[in-house]
């Protein structure tokens, strides 16, 4: 086959079928529980009964002393041991100025407990049953503290407090804008509206658990650790400072299938390092796979941010400011990752594509009685667009303007790009007026008065939402290495320190790979989840494409290059007088040639190296317009979803079947946000409710599934060679809005009005029933 | 501990196991057919699922010694070995797996579903795989294969 019809085939823009279903769908996956080792040991937590507790003392003699139990470590003994807590956030101020603040993260929980399901005993024996029934023979005597989960409750003088550098129980919070414009701005506007919003706290839920393998390598005395991660290299760096004695260099981290991401598994957790500890402390493997029990407790949550936004409009509908007030619940142990996602990253895109010239924004990050938050898919835009585009509607209907119209009227035009919006982000381009019309067009937006008809014919009370929105993607970290080894039985190995979970990068990578060497697809294979084989951020915010698959095309590129040179003193030839094609250098004119790997196989090591590094430009600004479709059933309150259209701009497109997974997919969790779940804690207790998949509402099969997803491919991103901008997280964000927007238009056109808009997520039959029947709304979530 | 003669992916195996054994465990463990995966643990994501005497269920709720002399099938042994099934043809062509982690389960639970109806309709596949949790693709392309495979076993059978 030509170099053409391998491009035509494979290349990018191919529908290709993945190189990682064949071991998948076999049963062949490497999950990090699939890997065991000889003389493995396992280990199991004992957990905090209580929200807030003080650790008086913990017995661990009859965990000690029962069959098979090879060791038992406290908070205590790691602390002795030299294992340093996790750090906390830096670089993010308090109200007062002081640096942001945090309790100690520790390996195990030491002297107090701050959240229910705190890790705070690790136990070692031959089996797992041994080792639980171990961990539940740990008798802990509980001081018991006042536990709080509310966030404003929180903020309150006398309010219980985590860490004595907050007395006030806030972490971090930033401003940006002006207060005082914005106050001139609604003073002089013709129509403001408000929307109080609890964005609520959800279990990311990959359906793989957390698990680690680690052991100590007998022959060269580093440790290894295997675990289920998206940032292997961020792992390595954090587990080397934690554990005393040991450089990054002496760990080495390897990832295999990842069972689902969505960011709660980009950094290291405490168990982590337990797993670690107990590892080096045996000279034993020692693994540990959690229960889903213990990820609903203490792997990382997401969103959880209650929120007033207000708009203040001119006459015709134009946006003159905004006003945004977030208060973030942070968990007991704020990160740096979970309170940036709440008082920097969402803010970013808090203006969304409008051009909206004076904001007022506070975000404040505050420590309660609950489980770490950090990210999850989206991670402070699905918050923050969420806002914006509740206010749009609010104010469409305020207005009495079609939502599409009041939407138009305010969107950034092409000929303003680039665009520097008021966090002083810049959108490198996008025709957001463009997206809209086309969105219309397969929403058949304008047809919607003869369903709304059919519907009620049917008893049905009909509404639809629409969204128009951007993100930011990246990580703003945007150089990333490759390694490139053309070996001499025929096959090209690209190295990557982005990670797969799930969302066929190395596919998307091999393509891109086959557009540059011209080889068929099975010749490329691609290398990820080794830290003794590449470092680098890892794969967390719709990053790994633009510059992963960017630098996978850079590194081809170098890789030709070199190896033009290999040719041409293998051939005496000129290296200019040398064409490239299908895996073969042939002197133009000539029959005379030599393949790539022939030519690998010609090199000293019998193989042709490339080590490349290159940069992006930029973060990626992927956009769209996702417009949704309910049905009510006034008798149950129950929420159906009967259409559901986006038009998506992610530049140019590598794997249109990838894509379109990630766009519905996404948009499924984004569903699930709007629709059914919520994690709860009880106010009192600090219990968890929501602990298992019983309690906490995942989306299942018998939900919507029809949807009508296209791409406007004409827009690149103008910031990276490939064009590409990041898709991960784009169908999440948009979902969420276009949903409740179209369950609130629903309530308003059933006769509500604008008192619809008091209605909060995760929009249940119950609540929809009660709004209905008992004009009964939720009250505002959110307290000044 | 006991030793139980079952039938796994068509072989007669002995195999010693607690009472207390988790089908499950036996399957990852002993017999080391790690295809077979733990999500939850509790009987609810349905990760797990393999045929006994071709009966989908979910395998961390059932003991070992329960399925003694019975005939279990798990993912690697749903098609012949060299050879694809049209459940895996299909989940391959539609885009039907993401990180694949719940697709052993979701694979063994639509065979189980069309050994018993061969040409189902979009809502019998949704409705029978709804004890299966998928979290990354949205079930969209897990239906749209499922028929797929349905339509290509059904033309084979002809």
């Amino acid at each position: 086959m030509s170099a053409a019809d391998q491009a035509a085939r494979f290349g990018s823009g191919q529908a290709v079928r993945r190189i990682e279903d064949p071991a998948l769908l076999r049963g062949q996956g490497r999950y990090t529980d699939d890997i065991s080792l000889p003389g493995q040991l396992h280990l199991a937590f004992h957990r905090s009964a209580h929200a807030h507790a003080v650790i008086r003392s913990i017995d661990v003699a009859a965990a000690a002393a029962m069959p098979g139990v090879r060791a038992v470590y406290t908070g205590a003994d790691l602390v002795a041991a030299g294992v340093q807590s996790i750090p906390g956030p830096a670089g993010f101020p308090r109200p007062d100025g002081s640096p942001a603040a945090s309790a100690p993260r520790h390996a195990l929980a030491h002297d107090r407990v701050r959240f229910v399901g705190e890790p705070m005993v690790a136990v070692v024996a031959d089996s797992v049953d041994a080792a639980r029934a171990a961990a539940d023979a740990v008798w802990v005597d509980y001081e018991e503290l006042p536990a709080i989960v509310d966030p404003f409750a929180a903020m309150q003088p006398g309010a219980p407090v985590l860490c004595d550098a907050a007395p006030d129980n806030i972490a971090a919070e930033m401003r940006h804008g002006s207060a005082e414009a914005t106050a001139i701005a609604f003073a002089r506007a013709a129509h403001t509206v408000t929307v109080d919003i609890d964005n609520q706290r959800l279990a990311p839920s990959p359906i793989e658990p957390r698990c680690v393998l680690a052991w100590v390598d007998t022959t060269d005395g580093r440790l290894n650790l295997r675990l289920s991660s998206q940032m292997p290299t961020g792992v390595r760096g954090s587990v080397a400072a934690a554990l005393p004695g040991l450089t990054p260099e002496q760990v080495r981290v390897q990832v295999g299938d990842v069972g689902g991401g969505f960011g709660m598994k980009t950094g290291i957790y405490p168990e982590d390092l337990a797993v670690a500890h107990a590892a080096r402390s045996l000279g034993q493997p020692v693994k540990w796979r959690a229960e889903r029990l213990e990820e609903f407790l203490s792997a990382v949550h997401g969103r959880d941010v209650v929120s007033r936004g207000e708009l203040a409009l001119d006459a015709d509908g134009r946006v003159l400011a905004l006003r945004v007030h977030g208060v973030a619940n942070v968990g007991a142990y704020a990160t740096g990752t979970g309170v940036a996602i709440q008082v920097l990253i969402g803010p970013w895109v808090q203006t969304s594509i409008y051009d909206i010239p004076t904001v007022d924004f506070r975000f404040t990050a505050v420590m309660t009685n609950t489980a770490t938050a950090g990210a999850y898919r989206g991670a402070g835009r699905p918050e923050a667009i969420y806002i914006t585009e509740r206010l749009m509607d609010a104010a469409a209907r305020r207005l009495k303007l079609d939502p599409a119209e009041l939407r138009r009227r305010n969107m950034i035009r092409p000929e303003q790009m680039p665009y520097k919006n008021p966090m002083g982000q810049t959108y490198d381009s996008g025709r957001f007026e463009q997206i809209l019309d086309q969105g219309l067009s397969l929403a058949d937006w304008s047809g919607y008065a003869a369903r709304h008809e059919a519907s009620r014919q049917r008893g049905k009370l009909r509404g639809r939402g629409i969204a128009t929105f951007l993100e930011w993607t990246g990580g703003n970290v945007f150089e990333e290495r490759v390694t490139v080894h053309v070996s001499a039985d025929g096959f090209i190995e690209l190295g990557s320190a982005t990670q797969a979970m799930g969302q066929g990068i190395a596919t998307s990578y091999a393509q891109l790979a086959v557009d540059v060497f011209g080889v068929p697809i099975e010749r490329i294979r691609i290398l990820q989840g080794d830290t003794d084989r590449v470092n680098g951020f890892g794969s967390a915010g719709s990053r790994s494409l633009f510059t992963g698959g960017s630098a996978v095309s850079v590194a081809a590129t170098r890789t030709v290059d070199k190896a033009r040179d290999l040719a041409a003193s293998a051939l005496e030839a000129p290296a200019k007088d040398l064409e490239y094609e299908a895996g073969r250098f042939r002197v133009a004119g000539t029959d005379l040639g030599i393949g790539l790997f022939e030519l690998a196989a010609r090199q000293p090591e019998a193989a042709i190296q490339v080590d490349s590094t290159s940069s992006v430009g930029g973060p990626t600004w992927p956009n769209g317009c996702h417009i949704c479709e309910v049905e009510l059933d006034p008798d149950t309150g129950e929420v159906t979803l009967v259409a559901y259209a986006s038009v998506n701009d992610i530049g140019r497109v590598i794997s249109p079947a990838i894509v379109r997974g990630q766009i519905e997919g996404g948009a499924v969790q984004g569903i699930g946000q709007a629709l059914c779940e919520r994690v709860a804690y009880d106010r009192d207790t600090g219990q968890l409710q929501s602990a298992s998949f019983m309690d906490y509402a995942l989306p299942h099969a018998d939900g919507f599934r029809d949807f009508k997803t296209a791409f406007d491919t004409s827009i690149p991103c103008k910031t990276n060679a490939l064009g590409v901008k990041g898709v991960g997280e784009l169908g999440t964000i948009g979902a969420t809005p276009a949903v409740v927007n179209a369950v609130i238009d629903a309530l308003d056109a059933a006769g509500l009005g604008a008192a619809a808009e008091a209605i909060q997520m995760p929009v249940t039959a119950e609540r929809v029933w009660r709004a209905l029947t008992l004009r009964e709304m939720d009250p505002s979530p959110y307290r000044s | 501990m006991s030793t139980l003669r079952l039938q796994v992916n068509g072989q007669t195996r002995q195999v010693d196991a607690d009472a207390s054994t988790l089908l499950v465990d036996l399957l990852r463990g002993p017999l080391a057919l790690t295809g077979t995966h733990v999500g939850c643990d509790t009987a609810q994501c349905g990760a797990c699922t393999v045929l006994v005497d071709g009966q989908a269920v979910k395998s961390c709720n059932l003991l070992a010694v329960q399925v003694e002399g019975k005939a279990i099938t798990t993912v690697e042994g749903l098609a012949p070995p060299g050879q694809t099934h049209p459940l895996q043809q299909a989940f391959m062509d539609c885009h039907g797996l993401q990180c694949g982690f719940c697709t052993p389960g979701m694979l063994m639970t639509a065979a189980c579903l069309l050994s018993r109806t061969p040409r189902p309709s979009d809502d019998q596949i949704a409705h029978a795989l709804e004890g299966n949790l998928c979290r990354c693709t949205g079930y969209v392309n897990i239906v749209a294969a499922v028929k797929q495979a349905s339509v290509a076993m059904a033309g084979a059978a002809k």
